[in-house]
């Protein structure tokens, strides 16, 4: 069946996620190109694309990192192919070097779109960051959609503002917009033929910056930059994304950015505050259109900024008021410099409701009694379900070795966490064992530093950890650092097969790119071994030999080791249909529980969610449920009680 | 008879991190939170049990030494004696081969190997060295595998491990070889049983050896195998005279002989802290300290059932008896008192207080002020 995402019904409304949209938003600009590296909130974007590549023409790639992802993007922009490159927060701190260079050099006839997404509430991520602050900390213009609608439009439209300032546009979104489902009304697709791909060589002496892409010299380049800034401004001052509603003088006046302006709507909708609070819902935010702005601030003495994460407009808009020389206008701001929102963790309704009835000193029950009463009588149906790793991961017998194996070290070694699924293992399902984390790649980093600090009588020994996908990402530079700079450590990479975390995307050493089709895999093992490290392969379910193997690799304590912990994700096992390898059973008669010799290890230590504590009874119980018959608990009970059985 | 109740979160603070480990091997077996590696009791994870085996029946923690003496040997306890006394002998094996693979004159191997012949025992919980030379905890069932055991490796053997390894409901009827720490752990372990593995109920005999003290494995290995090539190991000796250097013997090499004052920085430092040089909770000790020729052992017969098999032996022609001089006897009650004073010191040193001995209760008011007056 065809996608949605590509289906050409111009004017028909249909269902789609945020995500979802952005993807058709690009498709209905004709993108000819794009690039990804995956971070939730956003990893279903390209593979929405990637399904329809072949009947829209679009070449789409997982990217081994966000900066390369850009750059793969914009190289298309420069022959004049418009170019979508999408990323999480964190991953737009990655690609921002070749950014903050790309907007000085322009981007070319192609148009391009930098889809970012924050994730306020850090739901699906390790870090809180609102990443409109790079646009105005760098010149690049910026956009941010109410809904799914919003934005496919407004990602369509960002490629002719793109091309129309000779800039790449950032569009952000939030967790909520990207993964919350909205009714998006279809525009067109495009037809005919599409353009030849062409980097021009003709050396334009009156118009440089279309036919070269270099930023230098950086003075001119930046002056240019900023009379291109002007143009943009203009024309968002007209953008169809700001949009005001309200009394003509309003008491009160909210300013929101994106997903807030819809929950700012309802609060004044719950407060019937129709005829005294005027919202000006905001979608093109930079650079600043001030005009809009200011005539809306003439209008009231009372202000509300309403935004995900940190104070951008907030401060924006200030700045702009105090500069423009009307402070005898007499304007309370309110939003996080009044306390009435915190600079972290998601807003809401709610939020902007407290935020009115203290400002506009009127009564209010938020939740009445009866709801909170019945609400909580709900919660207690939710089963309380703490973070785990699956049934059968790999990664829980990877830490299991890895805590067994620095115990009997005896020297207090520690492990340099990494960005992935083993990101847990700061907590019960690692048996916390992961000590530091950062970025991606951050952990062989990290590694790398505390293997130098031995002349400081540093003596415990450092693991680091890197997921597949993430070793590719960043932790191969790292790794060329520790050799060459003769560093001490063993890195751990766990190999599961796919970047598992963000949804089971491929990755190089996968063999298979993002359409499907077969690729050259990257060989991860000789990719070390030609570092020069001592390179090892283990199976992480052969607990004994893995953590002897580890032990082994510690006690050198000279050079880089490297063990890569090899066994496919258990998702990936289900999605590619491989069997369970054994049928799991506890023997009551010899599961000793709570005894001295065992104290529920299975069900309070080694945790896999496949394991029961059947308290009244006193023994562990396998889940069938949840249980893929991985086996390992059976190596793990002390008194020989989970049997498995091989399954024919 | 054990004071508290803790579990192996207070064996790792009291215990092992306190450096009071002795590598017994008594806590180990049975439990998946902790391991034995390179020479080293290890806690692999956190345990919640408050009321552990590893506690109960750990040497090291509280133990009321002169309760222990009534139930294991049924005679009361006197610290100032080298335990209960039936006699006190010079003995060899009869068979020189035996001699020759043994320690010093073989009666442990002897003994042990006749009480398996006559059908006292079925088997053997003693230590056997491993290709390297490294003890490990053994079960011997026969006189050839018991042979094969002969000879001390002076590491800690954590042979009860071993013990606890003979899975419960096992019927066979049991000796025990080892040091004075060993003999504690054995006989908390016959005061309440172990929840799970080891049989305590089982054991027939136990022989103790006489011990000065012995080595972490994590630091004497390197140093051996600095010396020589460790898997031609033959045998270890201490010999009395002239009582300063530590011999190992090779096949290709011979004797090397290593200054003893090199193997000292070796030393199990928990082993400053041990008041039982002779082993004073077994039926029978051995040794070699007093007596008169090399080749020969010192004995002490301590309870009826020792004593029976003592009898039993020499009668068979397995063993040969010498009285032990006067003044060796006197000797060796010197040296068993002077190890208890240092103990008692060292242990009052580490607390910064006499009124608290660490593990030690139980001792008569007065006895230690009267012990470590001078
Ligand atoms: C660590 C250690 C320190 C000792 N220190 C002294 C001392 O200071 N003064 C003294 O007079 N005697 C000491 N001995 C005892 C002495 O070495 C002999 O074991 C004893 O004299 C018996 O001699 P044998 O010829 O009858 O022994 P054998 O017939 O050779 O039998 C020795 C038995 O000891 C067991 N064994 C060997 N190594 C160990 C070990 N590390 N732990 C537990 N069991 C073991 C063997 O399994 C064997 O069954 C020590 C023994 C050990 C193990
Ligand atoms: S199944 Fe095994 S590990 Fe789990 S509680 Fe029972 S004895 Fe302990
Ligand atoms: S002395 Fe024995 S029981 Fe105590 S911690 Fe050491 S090995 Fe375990």
């Amino acid at each position: 069946m065809a996608s949605v995402i590509a289906a050409d019904n111009p004017g028909a409304a249909v269902l789609l996620m945020g995500n979802e949209a952005v993807a058709r938003g690009a498709i209905e600009a004709g993108i000819g190109v794009a690039s990804a590296y995956p971070g939730s909130p956003t990893s279903e974007i390209l593979p929405a694309i990637a399904d329809v590549s072949g009947e829209r023409d679009i070449y789409v790639e997982w990217s081994t990192n966000e900066k390369v992802a850009l750059e793969v993007a914009a190289a298309s922009s420069f022959a004049g192919i418009r170019s979508l490159a999408v990323m999480k927060q964190n991953g737009l701190n990655v690609a921002l070097d070749f950014l903050v260079n790309l907007n000085m050099t322009g981007i070319g006839e192609g148009g391009m779109v930098v889809f970012v997404s924050d994730d306020p509430g850090a739901m699906t991520s390790g870090n809180e960051q609102d990443s409109r602050m790079a646009a105005k900390w760098f010149d690049n213009p910026l956009l941010e959609p109410e809904n799914a609608h919003e934005a496919k439009e407004m990602v369509a439209w960002a490629f002719e503002f793109s091309e129309s300032v000779n800039l790449p546009v950032i569009v952000r979104g939030v967790t909520r917009l990207c993964y919350t489902r909205g009714n998006v009304v279809l525009g067109d697709l495009p037809a005919g033929m599409r353009k030849k791909a062409r980097f021009s060589d003709v050396w334009d002496m009156y118009n440089p910056t279309k036919s070269k892409f270099t930023a230098t010299p950086s003075p001119v380049a930046h002056r240019l930059l900023h009379e291109k800034f002007e143009k943009a401004r203009e024309i968002l001052e007209n953008a169809p994304f700001n949009r005001y509603s309200g009394p003509d003088n309003p008491e009160l006046l909210i300013i929101a950015t994106g997903v807030s302006a819809a929950y700012s709507a309802e609060a004044v909708d719950v407060l019937h505050l129709k005829e005294r609070v005027g919202l000006l819902k905001m979608g093109a935010l930079w650079p600043l259109p001030k005009k809009t702005i200011l005539q809306w601030l003439s209008r009231t003495k009372n202000v509300l900024f309403v935004e995900e994460m940190d104070a951008f407009m907030e401060g924006s808009v200030m700045e702009l008021w105090a500069g423009a020389g009307l402070h005898d206008g007499g304007i309370r701001f309110h939003g996080k410099c009044s306390g009435h929102f915190p600079p972290c963790n998601e807003q809401g309704a709610d939020l902007v409701i407290k935020a009115l009835t203290d400002i506009l000193k009127i009564e209010h029950q938020l939740i009445d009694a009866d709801y909170k009463r019945e609400a909580a009588e709900y919660m207690r149906l939710v089963p309380n379900r703490p973070i785990n790793m699956c049934a059968g991961c790999p990664h829980r017998a990877t830490y299991w070795a890895i805590k067994n194996a620095i115990a009997l070290d005896g020297r207090n070694g520690f492990v340099c966490g990494d960005i992935g699924c083993y990101a847990m293992g700061f907590g019960p399902p690692g048996f916390f064992q992961a000590r530091t984390m950062h970025a991606m790649g951050s952990g062989t980093g990290v590694a790398n530093g505390f293997g130098h600090l031995g002349r400081f009588g540093f003596d415990q020994p450092v693991i680091a950890l890197s997921g597949d996908s993430t070793f590719y990402h960043a932790a191969l530079p790292a790794l060329v650092n520790a050799v060459y700079n003769r560093s001490n450590f063993t890195l751990l990479i766990l190999d599961n097969g796919a970047t598992a975390m963000t949804g089971f995307q491929p990755h190089p050493g996968t063999g298979v790119l993002a359409t499907g089709e077969p690729a050259p895999v990257v060989d991860m093992e000789a990719l070390c071994r030609a570092t020069g490290a001592e390179v090892m392969v283990c199976d992480p379910f052969n607990l004994t030999e893995t953590t002897q193997a580890i032990l082994t690799m510690m006690k050198k304590n000279a050079g880089v080791r490297v063990i890569i912990m090899r066994h496919l994700c258990q998702l990936v096992k289900v999605k590619r249909k491989i069997a369970p390898r054994y049928s799991m059973r506890v023997e009551p008669e010899k599961c000793i529980g709570e005894s001295c010799g065992c104290d529920r290890l299975c069900t309070r230590v080694f945790g896999c969610p496949g394991l029961m504590w059947d308290s009244r009874a006193g023994k562990a119980m396998i889940d069938e449920a949840i249980c893929v018959g991985c086996g390992l608990c059976a190596d793990v009970c002390p008194a020989g009680a989970i049997r498995k059985e091989e399954v024919h | 008879m054990s004071g508290t109740k803790r579990g192996s979160r207070n064996l790792l603070e009291d215990v092992l991190k306190a450096g009071l480990c002795t590598g017994c091997g008594a806590c180990v077996t049975g439990c998946p939170y902790m391991a034995i590696h390179e020479g080293r009791i290890v806690v692999l994870d956190r345990c919640t049990i408050e009321d552990g085996d590893c506690w109960r029946h750990c040497p090291r923690t509280p133990t009321d030494v002169s309760g222990f003496s009534e139930k294991t040997q049924g005679v009361p306890f006197d610290f100032l004696e080298p335990g209960a006394i039936i006699a006190v002998e010079m003995v060899r094996s009869v068979d020189a081969a035996v001699r020759e693979k043994g320690q010093d004159g073989g009666v442990v191997t002897a003994l042990l190997a006749f009480a398996l012949d006559e059908g006292m025992i079925d088997s053997v919980v003693c230590s056997k060295k491993d290709a390297g030379g490294a003890p490990h905890g053994f079960v011997a069932r026969t006189a050839r595998e018991l042979l094969e055991c002969a000879g001390s490796s002076y590491e800690a053997a954590f042979t009860l491990e071993a013990f606890r390894k003979i899975p419960a409901g096992n019927a066979d009827r049991l000796a025990v070889v080892g040091v004075g720490c060993q003999m504690e752990a054995l006989a908390k372990m016959k005061a309440a049983a172990p929840v799970n593995g080891g049989n305590p109920q089982n054991v027939q005999l136990t022989v103790g050896l006489f011990c000065g003290w012995a080595l972490r494995s994590d630091i004497f290995r390197p140093l051996l195998e600095e010396i020589c090539d460790t898997s031609r190991i033959v045998k270890f000796d201490i010999p009395h005279s002239p009582g300063t250097s530590f011999d190992v013997y090779t096949k290709d090499a011979g004797k090397i002989s290593i200054p003893l004052d090199d193997i000292r920085p070796a030393i199990n430092p928990a082993c400053q802290y041990c008041w039982d040089m002779t082993a004073e909770f077994a039926d029978i000790s051995a040794g070699s300290a007093g007596s008169s020729f090399h080749g020969w052992n010192t004995v002490i017969t301590r309870t009826p059932r020792g004593a029976g098999l003592m009898k039993r032996a020499v009668a068979a022609g397995i063993i040969e008896i010498q009285p032990l001089p006067e003044s060796r006897m006197t000797k060796l009650k010197a040296s068993a008192l002077n190890r208890k004073k240092n103990a008692l010191r060292n242990l009052a040193r580490k607390s910064g207080t006499r009124e608290d001995l660490g593990y030690i209760s139980g001792l008569p008011a007065g006895l230690v002020d009267a012990l470590l007056k001078d």
